[in-house]
């Protein structure tokens, strides 16, 4: 539905997103994560025909954005980050001058309208002048815009910025209703909001996917070796060189702050719990607490996007990084 | 079409819903009112001589006419585009399948529908005269079509200004300072012994061409004149707002 060839966009010397090349196919919800200024909102600009891109092209169901403009806008929906509305207008007069917009008119837009309205549970406040609304009811009135005219492509921007829990609950139950009749491509910087939404997620840093996967696959790649994380009674000299001597165990760190607690980390597949503990009984290790660390995405994304390390990494490798659609390097 | 007509009804809309249309309106019949008494009173002296007919003088005679509408023009246009930009409504604007110039002629459009509102109360005043004393009412028409004429002229020079800006306040300014000239130029007419140069500056004399209309005389190159600069500006504001796309 939506299929991106090595977008580039430049601010002036700039380089806000560098050859991203991704496709979402129909159906699904995609999400695009990533930190502020990694270029998430650039790269969906230049999907809705918002920015034309640098280089690279987009196909919003199979028709260029920026060639065939004006038939491609009219199977997409867009809800921007900053969800601006004309405040002086009433939410139904403002769903009417959109649907005029996309030549929608009379019957047809009056039932469009009050679909929408009902849909995103604004028919309580139809009457009301946008400007007096609450920001939930506004990313609401949005969303009723963004989906007035059935658009087979729906793109949201940052959907649940700025709003309380409650809301961000009421606006996800919506996005996943929504998701039954259109492609979804969203992004965020919030991370359960992945996990609960999408089916495949790309991780955007400094203008380039870094990660691309279902959240599952990713956590799975990504985690790199099982972590056993271990806490014993009194820090202990030779408790790190007796634990290493396992067989299985690749390394053993000692906690900076807390010496106290080891991360174990072994090779992949293999449970080596019952011989830490065999070990620490053998050495009169008292302890605490032993429990395999699971890495979720976050831990994912923040390797991916705020450590040194991984930007080292992802400079000395970008040929293993940057194809897309392919499994991420594990 | 869509976009235009979309466009055009909310903008319009908009004007009646704003404080800022009512103020202009109310400020707007205050000078005309006062402008059509001191007319009629300075006609009614014996001493006038009666050469003029009223809404002669009305239309383009006075300074305060132009006043006016060098005033009214930025104001109805400076928040067109600019608002838009500054709040972000752009974004979803230029996303729905309208082109910037459908956009750009609904906006004018609005804006020009709602300058003829402003000047609906004057028919009052030829009414006045029809009803008291004879009026001519084809210079009447006339003058009307030069009021729309240079009011299309500034309110496009006004769409494009808002083009340029996402503050309303500077895309006042810059009407202004695009309208001043224009409406200067042609008074320098009498300065040159040129004859060409005089013709130049000549065609492009507002004042004149005011004075021209009022009293009846239509002249096709003033109205070609009007409606070229007026689709001109209209296309720059269009061109400007595409530009956008490249910074």
């Amino acid at each position: 539905m939506i299929e991106a060839q090595s977008l580039t966009r430049r601010y002036g010397d700039f380089l806000a997103v560098d050859r991203i090349s991704f496709s979402v196919n129909e159906g699904e919800i995609v999400g695009i994560l990533g930190p502020n200024g990694a270029g998430k909102t650039t790269t969906i600009r230049m999907i809705t025909g918002f920015l034309p891109p640098t280089s690279g092209r987009v196909t919003v169901a199979g028709r260029d954005i920026v060639e065939n403009s004006m038939v491609a806008r009219r199977e997409l929906g867009y809800l921007p980050e900053n969800v601006a509305l004309y405040t002086e207008m009433r939410v139904q007069e403002y769903l009417i001058y959109r649907a005029r917009l996309f030549g929608i008119k009379g019957a047809e837009a009056r039932q469009r309208m009050s679909e929408a309205l009902e849909r995103c549970l604004l028919t309580d406040v139809r009457e009301q002048i946008i400007g007096t609304l609450s920001k939930g009811y506004r990313q609401r009135v949005g969303l009723a815009a963004a989906i007035l005219h059935r658009p087979k492509v729906l793109v949201l921007d940052e959907p649940t910025i700025g709003l309380d829990p409650k809301q961000i609950v009421a606006i996800r139950d919506l996005i996943r209703g929504l998701a039954k009749e259109s492609t979804l491509l969203l992004s965020t910087h919030i991370l359960p909001e992945v996990e609960l939404l999408c089916d495949r997620v790309m991780i955007i840093d400094r203008g380039q996917i870094v990660a691309e996967g279902t959240p599952d696959a990713l956590q799975e790649s990504w985690v790199g070796n099982p972590v056993v994380r271990i806490e014993l009674e009194t820090p202990s000299a030779d408790a790190a060189a007796r634990f290493a001597g396992i067989a299985g165990v690749v390394d053993v760190r000692p906690d900076a702050e807390r010496p106290a607690r080891l991360e174990i980390e072994c090779e992949s597949g293999r449970d080596v719990r019952a011989e830490i503990f065999r070990a620490a009984v053998e050495g009169s290790l008292t302890l605490l607490e032993l429990k395999e660390a699971k890495a979720s995405l976050e831990d994912v994304f923040v390797r991916l996007t705020t450590t040194e390390e991984a930007r080292l990494g992802a400079a000395a490798e970008p040929a293993a990084i940057e194809p897309q659609g392919e499994e991420v390097p594990s | 079409m869509n976009g235009i007509w979309a466009n055009l009804v909310r903008e319009l809309r908009a004007y009646f819903f704003s404080p800022l249309a009512y103020i202009v309106l109310t400020l707007l019949m205050l000078i005309n009112g006062f402008v059509f008494t001191l007319i009629v009173s300075f006609l009614n002296d014996p001493r006038a001589g009666g050469a003029a007919a009223p809404m002669q003088l009305f239309f383009g005679q006075t300074l305060f006419f132009w006043l006016v509408l060098l005033f009214v023009a930025p104001v109805l246009t400076m928040r067109l585009l600019s608002e838009e930009r500054r709040s972000g409504t752009i974004e979803v604007l230029m996303t729905a399948p309208v082109t910037e110039g459908q956009i750009v002629v609904g906006k004018f459009l609005a804006a020009l529908l709602f300058y003829i509102v402003l000047w609906l109360p004057t028919l009052a005043y030829a009414g006045l005269i029809a009803y008291y004393s004879e009026l001519d009412w084809g210079p009447v028409a006339s003058g009307y079509l030069g009021v729309l004429g240079i009011g299309a002229l500034f309110l496009s020079v006004g769409t494009f200004a808002s083009t340029l800006s996402r503050s309303q306040l500077v895309a006042a300014i810059a009407t202004f300072t695009l309208l001043i000239p224009l409406f200067v130029f042609g008074l320098l007419e009498s300065l040159f012994n040129n004859e060409a140069l005089k013709q130049a500056f000549g065609y492009l004399n507002l004042w004149q061409h005011m004075d021209e209309l009022a009293k009846g005389i239509v002249d096709t190159r003033r109205l070609v004149y009007y409606l070229s600069a007026t689709v001109f500006f209209l296309f720059l504001a269009a061109r400007s707002l595409e530009t956008r796309k490249w910074r």
